[in-house]
């Protein structure tokens, strides 16, 4: 049984929650929210004790791992605290931190006590994203060449309008499409150069509650991506992509928008008979769990994990040039997966 | 748990022997065939023994045994491991006859044996998920459904009355037609069917368009067409849309794909990336075996279903509604 303290209470942490507690050797011990009412309603009713006070938690607990999930810019000190505490791994939420000086902080922070660092890069554990990078392998379309990638839907709503502050979520390069840079650098390869315009890096936090960034990446194997990744449009999240080759193309809701598996429309207002459809793709194993699990195994076992620290630094490195890029206006290099 | 694999006639066999194969605590210990070059040459790549005859295949002691023979040979077989005191999960249709059929419920009754119908339907995400917003009543009290279950013609022994009992109508009523039943948890009382062949021109049917009527007063169609051309992404689909008094649902259970275009062979398919249905049903029917609960789909729901494509034949020929045979 693996004990577990978890760092924040709020949207990420609580599928984390509800990841543990559904894992048959994790015993969430304790959620840590500066909420402390907020922590207490997520920790209750999985059994588990709320607090307020970071070290309080570790005390009590003496957890074997430390996960964290709180803003972006609160990963660091968290991480290194609990890489200094009795903890024996640390998982820490995408993306890694807010800077590649951060990244590196921590990745020296755990080869120095010896302890493994999870990278939360949920998108490598969804079935879909996994199937195709199987098949680019496998050689569906022989040699990728063009990639071209969509996440995005609404502005998210977090503590603070945290995501709304580009000093703390990094806009949409660093928060919401490092999914696709962790991806394309699993699949394709190091990303030796970026070129990217951003919404926010117009001017001031104006533009970031509806952020909207389309990047260009060049990999070493000379594969050409594109990412959109956005946070101005109200019809939904949507995720698509398309991977194109010298013998054939993969594609995902680009193209040929598959039926959804489930589409259910139901009334809300019985007067007027009205409904907004809501889509659905259910899978056997939620993505989320499949990530914990995966980490935990990881854990007990000593194997290494299929995102490894320097994964969750590269796309960092990948994100953080691609907003420097929207800013000054030109590409920027990367080599080795990061400057 | 000890599982064998009674032929691999139907081409269902590989993905449970796949599934034997991955689940933990679960010891795959072979196949028999009638057809000797099929049981080498399958046993071979799952790495497992081929054994001579159905009957050393028993002789093994299995726990438990799969059965994916041709349709007219699950009741000698299930009468077989029955006898033998082993468990039975078959292939769907269950039966090709209603004698048959509850020939195969008595005998493993009798030996105190559990029987399962091989209906990976309803072990699918989606379908587990629509049904769970049914029974909590959001979609407030169903009227209507309309499901499709079409596919490419399979061909080989599919085409051959005497093997398989019929032709479109036969392989792909049992599906749709037990989801509806499980969803609604009533019986089909009416079947009216139109049948033909004048997709492939053959003397077997490739178009089944069928009529139902549930006991409740819910009506249903059913496409059970091989009208899906070669050319087709994939084999085929099962879809579902439910009309409640509160809104509708719809459920295309294999739409969870990537679409691939291929210079290779200049064909466009679809490769699935869902969770696999298969493998869900073989491991609640090795969790039912192991643990002494009832197996989660019976012998009375595959011959229930059964019932509804024999009747689908008669009203097509007497240009009729009728009653699926009551037992």
């Amino acid at each position: 049984m693996v004990k577990v303290a978890l760092v924040g209470a709020g949207g990420m942490a609580s599928i984390h929650a509800r990841g543990y507690a559904a894992l048959p050797n994790a015993d969430l011990k304790g959620i840590m929210d500066i909420r402390p009412d907020v922590a207490r309603n997520l920790a209750n009713p999985l059994g588990a004790k709320g607090y307020s006070n970071f070290e309080e938690m570790l005390s009590e607990i003496e957890p074997d791992v430390v996960d964290v999930s709180v803003p972006t810019p609160f990963h660091i000190d968290y991480v290194l605290a609990a890489l200094k505490s009795s903890a024996k791994a640390v998982i820490v939420e995408k993306p890694m931190a807010r800077t590649v000086a951060d990244c590196r902080r921590m990745i020296d922070a755990a080869t120095d006590a010896g302890k493994p660092l999870f990278v939360a890069h949920v998108l490598r554990f969804f079935p879909e994203y996994a199937e195709a990078r199987r098949q680019v392998l496998n050689g569906a379309v022989g040699n990728p060449a063009t990639v071209r990638m969509r996440r995005g839907g609404q502005f998210p709503m977090g503590w603070e309008n945290w995501y709304g502050k580009t000093e703390w979520s990094g806009g949409v390069p660093l928060d919401l499409i490092i999914h696709d840079f962790d991806w394309l650098r699993w699949t394709f390869g190091d990303v030796t150069r970026v070129f990217a315009k951003a919404l926010s890096s117009k001017s001031t936090d104006e533009y970031v509650s509806r952020d909207y960034a389309l990047v260009t990446l060049r990999f070493e194997s000379g594969v050409v991506a594109h990412v959109e990744g956005t946070w101005a449009d109200p019809g939904g999240f949507k995720v698509a992509f398309e991977i194109a080759g010298d013998d054939g193309l993969l594609e995902y809701n680009f193209n040929q928008p598959a039926s959804p598996t489930l589409l259910a429309a139901l009334v809300t207002d019985p007067d007027q008979r009205v409904g907004v459809p809501v889509p659905d793709s259910p899978v056997a194993v939620n993505p989320y769990q499949a990530e914990l699990e995966h980490f935990l195994h990881c854990l007990e076992t000593g194997e290494k994990p299929i995102v490894s620290p320097e994964d969750g630094l590269a796309a960092v490195a990948i994100a953080e040039a691609a907003n420097e890029s929207a800013k000054t206006g030109k590409p920027v290099q990367l080599s080795g997966g990061a400057r | 748990m000890r599982v064998g694999i009674m032929s691999m006639a139907h081409m269902h066999g590989r993905s449970y022997a796949a599934a034997l194969k991955s689940l933990p605590g679960v010891e795959f210990t072979g196949i028999a065939d009638h057809d000797a070059e099929r049981a080498s040459s399958t046993a071979e790549h799952y790495g497992v023994k081929a054994f001579a005859s159905y009957d050393e295949l028993l002789a093994d002691k299995p726990d438990a045994v799969i059965i994916c023979s041709e349709n007219i040979n699950h009741r000698p077989l299930t009468e077989k491991s029955a006898t033998a005191g082993v468990h039975v999960m078959c292939e769907k249709p269950l039966a090709t006859t209603i004698e048959d059929g509850l020939a195969m419920i008595a005998a493993c009754k009798t030996a105190g044996v559990q029987l399962m119908t091989a209906f990976p339907c309803r072990f699918s995400p989606a379908t587990v998920r629509l049904r769970t917003g049914i029974l909590d009543g959001r979609l407030g009290k169903i009227l209507a459904i309309r499901a499709t279950n079409r596919g490419k013609c399979p061909y080989g022994w599919f085409v051959k009355k005497g093997l398989s009992g019929g032709g479109a109508v036969i392989d792909h009523t049992v599906h749709a037609t037990d989801l509806m039943r499980w969803l609604l948890g009533t019986e089909v009382v009416e079947v009216y069917a139109e049948i033909d062949n004048k997709l492939l021109h053959q003397d077997f049917e490739d178009t089944g368009f069928l009529t139902m009527e549930f006991s409740d007063g819910v009506f249903a169609t059913l496409d059970t067409s091989w009208s899906r051309p070669t050319g087709f992404p994939t084999w085929g689909d099962v879809t579902l849309s439910v009309v409640g008094d509160k809104g509708v649902v719809s459920l295309d259970m294999f739409s969870q794909n990537l679409v691939h275009y291929s210079n290779k062979t200049g064909a466009v398919t679809w490769e699935p990336w869902g969770s696999n249905v298969d493998e869900l049903m073989v491991a609640a029917f090795v969790d039912a075996i192991r643990t002494g609960k009832p197996v989660p789909v019976t012998g009375e729901d595959g011959l229930r279903a059964a019932a509804v494509a024999l009747a689908a034949y008669e009203s097509a020929e007497k240009c009729m509604a009728v009653a699926p045979a009551s037992f």
